[in-house]
């Protein structure tokens, strides 16, 4: 899949996992960070975003500090996705 | 047992009550399931708690966010919830997720929303409130069992202003497994209660109890417990539900224990029948208490003489669990 086909589809999953009915996909900025600033996410919608790889993509990250290197933002997620597709 | 009086109430139902408008006119329209009449809750709950929030929080902490509202932003030393069902639908999708994924890869929100104490947990966190904090689950008589838990906790003299609430939503899956179906409801009503009174046009709950199962004289008794001579009674709200069983134990009271010229009052044509149904009775009497007369939609029979200040609450579920509140006006 190309990267940007991939970062809507990330969007989308993502609005529909966290909740977050206010927003479309064109109001999410790929390259904002998702914590704190950006969409201002926080530890239980990391949890949900760690399902959503495992879920969607076959992922698994247990690495605390390789989860937090991904989940920088939607960018972030979008590399490590095609990355492990290609090991795979 | 020592009066609690109540300052403000913060009511969330099938009728426009949010506002504080109880007229009870709303259109049923005979509908067999009566929904909450929803406010927006952007104002009422943070963004974060907005969106995560499963429908039944929204209700609990909107109306516990009115009552404290209504009373002026007086903040309440304890928290206290009666649920029957509590967080059901919530409950539902997890259990549901659990069986769908072999309990693989479990979201965390609808877990987190699960519980039966995440009314009062929320509405806690909302207001920064980090002392007494119970839920009491008794099924029909869960309401009056937290209303029951308030009154002792005020007569303990540790609390001055406590904050007790009601609150169950509508389960299409629960309402699908009844044999009798009444007209389903739903609802979240809080009060903030007080050991001393506001002012004037005050109103006091000065005895509540519950039975299970009682004996048919069981009115009669607790009238005489409380000291209280049915001829005193201005009015007798009842838990009618159209239920024709249900209804029979209500009109079986009328005929032997409630006088004949007191008025007599319904509320679950205008709420719908759920576990704690009460808390809509006792926000609907309250508020005809500060205004001298009941909602013409909720009147069965007028009252002989028009003078109300002695309200006698009578509920049942099912027919297993009973309840009686005794309000007086100021």
């Amino acid at each position: 899949m190309e990267k940007t086909a991939l970062v809507e589809q990330l969007k989308a999953q993502i609005i529909e996992a966290l909740l977050l009915e206010d927003l479309t996909p064109n109001d999410i900025d790929p390259a904002a960070p998702l914590f704190v600033e950006g969409l201002g996410l926080d530890s239980i919608d990391a949890l949900e975003l760690i399902l959503l790889l495992e879920k969607h993509y076959g992922i698994r990250v247990e690495d605390p500090k390789e989860r937090r290197e991904i989940l920088q933002s939607i960018n972030t997620m979008a590399d490590y996705i095609l990355k492990h597709e290609t090991e795979v | 047992m020592m009066p609690a009086y109540i300052i403000s109430t913060g009511l969330i139902s099938p009728q426009r009550t949010f506002e504080n408008d109880f007229s009870c006119d709303a259109d049923t329209g005979g509908a067999p399931i009566l929904t909450a009449v929803e406010p927006d809750y952007r104002g009422l709950l943070h963004p974060v708690q907005l969106r995560r929030s499963s429908r039944i929080l929204k209700l609990g902490i909107g109306a516990a966010q009115r009552c404290i509202h209504n009373a002026g932003g007086r903040q309440p030393d304890a928290i206290i919830v009666g649920t029957g069902l509590a967080c059901v639908n919530d409950l539902e999708t997890f259990m549901k997720s659990i069986e769908e994924s072999g309990e693989q890869g479990l979201s965390a929100i609808p877990f987190i929303n699960s519980s039966h104490n995440t009314v009062a947990a929320q509405v806690a966190r909302t207001l920064q409130i980090q002392t007494y904090n119970n839920t009491h689950c008794h099924r029909g008589a869960s309401f009056e069992n937290a209303l029951l838990d308030t009154l002792m906790l005020l007569q303990e003299e540790e609390y001055k202003h406590v904050l007790v609430g009601g609150i169950d939503e509508f389960s299409m899956h629960y309402y699908r497994l009844l044999e009798e179906k009444p007209v389903a409801g739903e609802g979240a009503g809080f009060f903030l209660l007080s050991d001393t009174p506001p002012g004037n046009n005050s109103v006091k709950i000065s005895a509540v109890k519950t039975f299970y199962r009682p004996p048919e004289d069981f009115i009669a008794r607790f009238l005489e417990e409380q000291q209280l001579p049915a001829h005193q009674l201005d009015a007798v709200v009842l838990g009618i539900n159209g239920l024709p069983a249900d209804d029979a134990v209500y009109r079986r009271q009328i005929d032997t224990f409630f006088p004949p010229h007191a008025l007599l009052a319904a509320y679950k044509h205008l709420c719908g029948e759920y576990r704690t149904a009460g808390a809509f009775a006792l926000a609907l009497a309250t508020h005809a208490l500060w205004a001298g007369a009941f909602p013409a939609p909720s009147v069965l029979r007028p009252g002989a003489s028009g003078k109300l200040q002695k309200v006698l609450l009578y509920n049942h579920y099912q027919n297993c669990n009973h309840s009686l509140v005794v309000l007086e006006g100021g």
